[in-house]
């Protein structure tokens, strides 16, 4: 119980901040109108019903960007704030905290699919013609899969000041192996088998499968493989986090590592 | 003599500053990395969008707009940064040549912009085979340097905002990401609507990116020498609005004390 109120704390003071931080309301907001112009641009004239790619995939990308950025510079901040090695010391785990965090920037991710449909509708005389329980489902999915991604790497931004700075090219990287505004057939079969292990792609193709697009009706297959390497990403970072913990304490340079 | 020392002093040391989170890795992966997949997204879009025979012009148009990262980027934090680090007072107190300091800001993203470009083009060239065969490279190396000119251009103008926002992150990011949709990089700018043609007009890249896909189809200078000066017109035009901004602020600032106020 103590551990969720912590969680709940962590998620309301993260709400508020995030809040008035223009920068997350530029990734939500912006973000996903700048790629749904550019996808609605390039998908919507010749026609052939791909418009669902370039206004989930505006959405998708802001999501993405929200869960996995911002998530993961929650820890930078509290570096940059000094308030790092508190987190760390305080009785209630690190993961915890992060859990709150990434509760608040996933409610904020969620957000970037209003302006991607809106602009759609608005702006393109463009909607999305969706299987409502299949989408739902894999929306749900999606959205454990982009959790897990980011509980992982958590703990490798608390580990290293530079962690964020590596795994920066990561998020296009995601657009491309996850499907996120093309299908991913059309890549080279090395990357096809790269994006097999990411579970974002399977909880995408379910996604678009709802959306109407050609990849058949096997939801609750790329479902269960989505949801089962998301486990194995929570398992991982389980491992991270006591290694972050055990780092921290006997090297005592968190914020300077 | 002194002028200049100060002048490439404070390049470096700037250049380093911003860049101080830069090991081999870290380099590696901004350098190389982010091209990469930056690079690989967009032009995979286009092909999905318009179909393989297009590559040329989405890996082309996406590599030569990676200028944009040094240019916007790097010159608007290195702006930028001076408040964020809480230097800017220092900065505005010293006694330097503020021509030589503004200009400075934007010195070496010009230099590392280029080695960008360079770095996509050849990504570009492996990953996608955009043919190279009929383009002369030395006019095509002097369409990367005056975009790289001209990006830095608009950067400084936006880096000067830095004096009177906090937020000037978001800022490069929408100019950065906006330059993808407007000036020609994914979307022809003829199938734009009349507006936003006329934005794209108005920005850098726009004609430098045309006369870059002119040189690889086989154009000489004489053909692109027009777009080619359009282009650096429109990057000093920003530039010369960019210090007029940033020497205007500064008045204000040290009229009333305002260098952190805003």
């Amino acid at each position: 119980m103590t551990y969720v109120r912590a969680a709940v704390r962590a998620f309301e003071m993260s709400m508020k901040l995030r809040s008035v931080n223009p920068f997350s309301n530029f990734s939500w907001l912006a973000f996903p109108l700048i790629f749904t112009v550019l996808g609605l641009l390039l998908l919507s004239p010749g026609g052939g019903g791909h418009s669902a790619y370039a206004i989930l995939g505006g959405g998708l990308i802001g999501y993405w960007g929200m869960a996995y950025l911002e998530g993961g510079n929650e820890i930078q901040n509290e570096r940059w704030s000094g308030t790092l090695e508190q987190i760390m010391a305080c009785p209630t785990p690190l993961a915890v905290i992060v859990v709150g965090k990434l509760f608040s920037s996933l409610l904020f991710g969620m957000l970037s699919f209003i302006p991607a449909v809106a602009l759609g509708y608005f702006g393109f005389h463009q909607s999305l013609h969706l299987d409502p329980i299949p989408f739902a489902l894999s929306f749900l999915v999606l959205t454990f899969a982009f959790f897990s991604v980011a509980m992982a790497l958590a703990p490798l931004y608390a580990l290293s000041r530079r962690a964020f700075t590596v795994t920066n090219g990561f998020e296009i990287g995601v657009y491309v192996l996850g499907g996120f505004m093309f299908p991913i057939s059309q890549l080279p079969s090395w990357l096809q088998a790269a994006s097999s292990v990411l579970a974002p792609t399977w909880a995408v193709r379910s996604l678009y499968a709802a959306a109407g697009q050609p990849f058949g009706h096997e939801y609750l297959r790329w479902c269960a493989i989505s949801i089962a390497l998301s486990c194995g990403y929570l398992a991982a970072g389980w491992f991270l986090y006591r290694v972050v913990d055990v780092r921290a304490r006997v090297t005592g340079q968190l914020a300077l590592a | 003599m002194t002028t200049l020392r100060i002048f490439f002093r404070s390049c470096w040391f700037q250049y380093r500053a911003m860049f101080n989170w830069a090991t081999p890795i870290g380099y590696f992966s901004y350098k190389f990395l982010q091209p990469i997949v930056q690079i690989l997204f967009l032009t995979e879009l286009g092909i999905f969008a318009t179909g393989r025979s297009n590559a040329l012009y989405f890996a082309l148009g996406n590599a030569l707009q990676l200028t944009a990262v040094n240019g916007i980027f790097g010159v608007v934090m290195s702006v930028g940064n001076e408040r964020q680090f809480g230097t800017l007072p220092i900065l505005l107190g010293s006694p330097a040549n503020r021509v030589v300091t503004f200009l400075g800001r934007a010195f070496v993203h010009v230099l590392d912009g280029i080695a960008g470009v360079a770095v996509g083009l050849v990504l570009a060239f492996v990953m996608f085979r955009i043919d190279l065969s009929h383009a002369n490279l030395g006019l095509l190396a002097i369409c990367v340097c005056i975009i790289s000119l001209t990006t830095a251009g608009l950067g400084l103008m936006f880096g000067s905002l830095s004096l009177i926002t906090r937020d000037v992150f978001v800022i490069a990011n929408a100019a950065y990401y906006l330059l993808l949709v407007f000036c020609g990089i994914n979307v022809p700018v003829s199938r734009l609507p009349e507006w936003a043609q006329l934005i794209a007009s108005c920005l850098p890249l726009t004609r430098g990116v045309q006369a870059a896909r002119e040189v690889v189809s086989g154009a000489g200078l004489a053909q692109v020498s027009g777009l080619l000066a359009g282009e650096l017109a429109v990057g000093l035009i920003y530039a010369l609005v960019g210090y007029a901004l940033f020497a205007w602020l500064e008045h204000q600032a040290r009229r009333g004390g305002l260098q952190e106020a805003y």
